[in-house]
């Protein structure tokens, strides 16, 4: 390392100008396949992914099960349009507002076009507005009709009451297309693909404005939110990004007064954020959510080495006046701890690798690559830069006079030259205080709540989040979650069982010829149909035709049997299910087959309240459910069940989208399956996004937790590979841990959530907190040395290490700050506590570690003595 | 032979009554259309094979018979008799339809199971058949009145006509093409096109067979573009005048069903 130190001061030239290169380079690497794909295709253009399902890679099996199910049971992703009119008595159920939400849901159908695998845009069939739903009902004299809820927007008032009456009769649209309270309407549009909805929300949009009338529109739904999260990534990136490197900039010539100088950390700061942002693009990564704050963590990480060497240049440049001699002084004192502390950094971050979510290894990984490049620019730019500039531009550069730390001029030298007094003399207090302090946060830990929300990733000034509010108050529940119920037990070779029974008894040649086929189908109920049919067409004669058509009434029968979800009994049970989960209260409303089978019983008798019930045998359900499939959408039928009845999928809405009250949900439905066994044997598995959010928050609290302990161990035996001892090494981590359970301990104290962003901050604190440590001991066990006793050395060390570890925490800490102006919650997090972890990393390291050494000064000397 | 008779009957009216002309009227053609797709006969009955595919290639068949009977030869009103076989659980279920011309059809369903004779109102016809692809119309007809014809062109096998609805608010199609066999005068293929022009429906004749005379689409099929779900018809046991009598297309023949003519 220093050797390379060495080497940039006598090529400076060569340095700069490669770095140079490089940059461009990245620059060209990122930019040609982003603007010019064709020409470049072997280059990974610049990409984003806002899809929060990519917490998991894509071969979990959450995934692969929620991606399968939605593909069998027709779910779509869909965009919710919720129209609220406060002004009118009737609501939106006026002819002006219906004539409005009518061309709208018309409108929406056309919106579709040729993308490259086929067309794109809104699945027509599946939108659920009044126009495009089926009302069933009465038609008098004992009529029952099928019609469009809303063919037409109506002229009355009365009409457009009529609507809502309507709707709100049909369990399936009640509370769903129309709000319990009769005032409002959500239209839901699915559409073919998460990645287009912002081109389908902005034709939406553009539709909307041309409505006159006092309604409100609010667009919102999961990929909606998506799409508009991927748009401020880019605000932030844009915004953040610059404003930390501004802000350093200020706080360095406040320190320094040279903004020739200062310019330096600030090409290494560039380079650095260059190198690992084109690495990450041009190795085919996107650019997510998490890996979108790289560059504004890699700046101040860049910055702190540079700083320490500018502020030791600063405080010995006016002893040599000599810009070589004095490089040569600061590197051969800083080389090796800006090493160790680049190497703890860098493993702070990198054991974020052993996480199991994509976006956060990925996120780790190149911030260690950052922090790795950030110490190779640092060891060799800033000599570069300081040799290329004349030894003129330096003159009355550096601190006018000697300070002598025993006699301190500025205010900070002064609180410095007290707090290390105070720590010696009353080290004891500052133990007990730290002892409260641990008790403290670790009742704090205890009460940490464990939750997070995509939707609460933004502002609560956001229009998603007002919707969100808006929509929830009104309707059963924004946020979707599906629960499959199958059989335990494998139904193909049953069935087949069964039948063998079944045809045992028939004593005809077809009953032979047929049982001698049996093993072929493998349980293919259609196969055996098929065959059948094929052998009636050639049947020499009547009687074998009925043979076979008796045979082929028998598969029938028998496979009915296996058609579970026709099953009255197995009804009821769902619909026990559904009661139990309304009594959750977490629960908005559920969807299930017994509420079509019961509405349309209903309303096949006269529409009479006692009538919606689920009828009493298999072959009534069964003609229930054939009457509804003469619906406009009869295909609804296979949202909630399969052609072949043998599993069902519950739709609960819910009106909260916290991963708290999913899991509690998750909990309490493990609970009714263990309490309540089914008529046949059931599974039971959760899918849709609201379940997918809380696998991955499961994974990543006992990733994160892994991950912690294991960059811990692996900082601790750096640490007492660089101090040669145990008891420094172990000495060395105090700082950073009482920083972590404080900071946690304050967030289980006021009750913020432990979400994706606080999880994350673990691992960052290890790597930075620990620097202020390592330079503290360091120095103080070298001043330890040089002045013979502690008492003596504490002065010197509240000197210059102790402002440049202050002046540090103030950059680095400030650096941090900007992510407060990001529009999204994630980041505002992230960038408050890492600000507080270094406040606080640098105020306990100043405190805590003097104290202990006060009070163990004669085991850790003797200690250290011994292996020399 | 006699369809082959009848053709040549017909094409020398014609020629004789519109020398200058060789070609028919578009809305002879709709006629002969109407006619050769649903009129052929007194009456008939065929036992139908209904296998409906979604696009995951989840198959569903339903076994049923089907009885028509036209009242008066002017291919207006007619009555339809549906005995379904299977399922076995909806078997014995049927559907009754008396078809009007003039006004909304009269329909009927018997579902055994809940004891229940249930009429249906009839004022959208463009829902589904029973679960399949198949519309009531595509079923029972479509009347041509409901819509205005133009001969869009003529090939050496088809009349292709384009057929606009006179109510477009009634309906989901903005207009529909059909291919007409010069022949037989069997649409053997029909497609629908929505509001922005787009094709999203499409039926076709898979075969036809001549019985009695009468060329028979003894096979039908019936594809949803935009579901990808599709429906295939396949008739064995077609018979033409068989001798169906009037009363069995009553509410007294749905829960007792008339077993003689429901047989293969």
């Amino acid at each position: 390392m220093f050797i390379l130190s060495e080497l940039a001061v006598a090529k400076p030239k060569i340095f700069m100008r490669l770095a140079i290169i490089l940059s461009l380079l990245f620059i060209a690497g990122v930019a040609a396949p982003t603007f010019f794909p064709k020409q470049v295709p072997f280059l990974a253009p610049l990409s984003i992914d806002t899809d929060p399902e990519n917490m998991l890679s894509a071969d979990e099996p959450v995934r692969i099960f929620h991606n399968d199910r939605k593909k069998e049971y027709s779910l779509y992703d869909m965009i919710v349009v919720g129209v609220v009119n406060k002004s009118n008595p009737q609501g939106v159920f006026n002819p002006q507002s219906l004539q409005n939400i009518y061309d709208l849901g018309e409108y929406a159908r056309q919106i579709s076009w040729q993308g490259d695998n086929g067309p794109e845009g809104v699945i027509q069939a599946e939108i659920i507005s009044p126009s495009n739903v089926d009302n069933i009902a009465q038609a008098g004299e004992g009529t029952v009709r099928f019609e469009w809820l809303m063919s037409s927007p109506p002229a009355t008032e009365e009409a457009a009451l009529d609507v809502y009456r309507k709707a709100s009769h049909l369990p399936f649209l009640d509370n769903t297309l129309v709000s319990g309270d009769g005032k409002a309407m959500a239209l839901y549009i699915p559409i073919t693909a998460k990645n287009i909805s912002y081109q389908v929300a902005a034709q939406l949009k553009e539709k909307i404005a041309t409505f006159s009338g006092d309604d409100t529109y609010h667009i919102t739904g999961l990929p909606i939110a998506q799409d508009t999260f991927g748009v401020e990534m880019f605000i932030q990136m844009a915004v953040s990004a610059p404003l930390a490197m501004l802000l350093i900039f200020a706080l360095m010539w406040v320190f320094f007064r040279s903004v020739k100088l200062i310019i330096a950390p600030m090409i290494v700061a560039m380079v650095s954020v260059i190198f690992t942002m084109g690495a990450l693009v041009m190795t085919g990564h996107t650019v997510h959510i998490m890996s979108s704050m790289i560059p504004v963590f890699i700046m101040p990480i860049a910055v702190l080495d540079a700083v320490h060497i500018l502020s030791d240049f600063f405080d010995v440049y006016p002893r040599y006046k000599d810009r070589r001699k004095t490089i040569r002084h600061v590197m051969e004192e800083l080389s090796k701890p800006m090493l160790f502390t680049s190497l703890t950094t860098a493993a702070g971050f990198g054991s974020l690798a052993f996480t199991p979510i994509p976006p956060v290894q990925v996120f780790g990984i190149f911030i260690a690559l950052g922090v790795a490049a950030a110490w190779f620019f640092t060891v060799t730019l800033v000599p570069a830069y300081i040799m290329l500039m004349s030894e003129k531009s330096l003159d009355g550069f550096g601190m006018a006079h000697h300070e002598d730390a025993a006699h301190p001029t500025t205010p900070l030298a002064r609180i410095l030259y007290a707090t290390g007094r105070f720590t010696y003399a009353r080290a004891k207090l500052v133990l007990l205080l730290m002892l409260v302090l641990i008790g403290v946060s670790g009742y704090g830990i205890s009460k940490i709540q464990i939750n997070d929300n995509p939707v609460k990733w933004f502002s609560a000034s956001h229009p998603i989040r007002i919707a969100d509010k808006e929509l929830n108050q009104r309707f059963a529940g924004t946020y979707m979650a599906y629960l499959e119920l199958a059989p335990k037990d494998d139904q193909t070779a049953a069935f087949a069982a069964s039948l063998t029974q079944a045809i045992s008894g028939h004593n005809t040649p077809q009953a032979r010829v047929f049982m001698q086929e049996l093993p072929v189908f493998k349980g293919d109920v259609n196969a055996m149909k098929d065959f059948i049919s094929a052998q009636q067409e050639t049947a020499a004669d009547d009687e074998a035709y009925y043979a076979w058509d008796d045979l082929a009434a028998l598969v029938d029968e028998v496979y009915g049997h296996f058609e579970w979800f026709k099953h009255p009994d197995m009804l009821h049970y769902v619909e026990k299910l559904q009661e139990y989960l309304l009594q959750t209260g977490l629960v908005g409303k559920s969807n299930a087959l017994p509420d079509v089978v019961k509405t349309v019983h209903r309303e096949l008798f006269l529409g009479k309240d006692d009538a919606f019930r689920i009828p009493e045998t298999q072959n009534a359900v069964a003609q229930t459910l054939l009457t509804y499939q003469n619906s406009h959408r009869p295909n609804d039928l296979w949202h909630f069940t399969t052609p072949s009845y043998d599993k069902t999928v519950l739709w609960i809405q819910l009106k909260s989208g916290d991963n708290k009250d999913m899991s509690k949900l998750v909990e309490a439905v493990d609970t009714f399956f263990s309490k309540n066994p089914a008529p046949v044997a059931l599974d039971h598995q959760w899918f849709g996004l609201t379940y997918i959010n809380v696998v991955w928050q499961q994974k990543m609290v006992s990733g994160m937790m892994e991950a912690f302990l294991g960059s811990f161990v692996i900082v601790l035996v750096m640490m007492i590979f660089l101090f040669r001892s145990i008891t420094w090494g172990i000495l060395s981590m105090v700082p950073l841990t009482v920083t972590i359970a404080f900071i946690y301990g304050i967030i289980g104290l006021i009750g913020k959530d432990y979400d994706m962003p606080v999880a994350v901050l673990s691992s960052l604190s290890l790597g930075l907190a620990v620097d202020y440590a390592i330079h503290f001991l360091a120095r103080s066990r070298e001043a330890a040395e040089r002045h013979g006793s502690w008492k003596d050395a504490i002065q010197s060390v509240f000197g210059e290490p102790a402002r440049a570890i202050t002046r540090n925490v103030i950059v680095i800490g400030m650096g941090f700050t900007p992510l407060l102006f990001a529009p999204l919650v994630p980041y505002k997090t992230v960038g408050f506590f890492i600000s507080a972890i270094l406040l606080f990393a640098g105020i306990a390291t100043l405190l805590i570690l003097p104290a202990l050494i006060t009070l163990f000064e004669k085991f850790l000397f003797k200690s250290k003595r011994r292996p020399a | 032979m006699k369809k082959i008779f009848t053709a040549l009957l017909f094409s020398s009216a014609l020629f004789l009554s519109a020398p200058a002309a060789h070609a028919l009227s578009v809305n002879e053609i709709v006629a002969k259309a109407n006619h050769a797709a649903y009129y052929q006969g007194e009456d008939g009955r065929a036992r139908v094979k209904m296998d409906i595919t979604d696009s995951q290639g989840r198959k569903r068949t339903r076994d049923f018979v089907i009885l028509r009977k036209d009242i008066g030869d002017d291919d207006k009103e007619q009555k339809f008799y549906v005995y379904f076989n299977r399922p076995a659980d909806v078997s014995k279920t049927v559907f009754m339809v008396w078809k009007h011309v003039n006004g909304d059809d009269d329909r009927w369903l018997y579902l055994p199971a809940l004891d229940l004779v249930k009429r249906i109102a009839a004022t959208d016809e463009r829902t589904s058949f029973v679960g399949s692809d198949f519309f009531y119309e595509d079923v029972s007809g479509r009347n041509p009145s409901e819509d205005t014809h133009e001969l869009l062109e003529e090939t050496d096998n088809y009349y292709i006509l384009k057929s606009t609805p006179k109510k477009p608010d009634q309906v989901e199609f903005s207009y529909f093409k059909s291919y007409i066999h010069k022949e037989t005068f069997i649409p053997v293929k029909i497609e629908f096109f929505d509001k922005n022009g787009e094709k999203y429906r499409e039926g076709s004749a898979e075969a036809v067979d001549t019985i009695q005379g009468h060329p028979t689409v003894t096979k039908g099929r019936m594809k949803d573009l935009r579901s990808g779900s599709e429906t295939v018809l396949s008739y064995s046991s077609v018979q033409y005048d068989a001798g169906l009598p009037e009363d069995i297309f009553t509410e007294r023949y749905l829960r007792q069903a008339p077993t003689e003519y429901i047989k293969r």
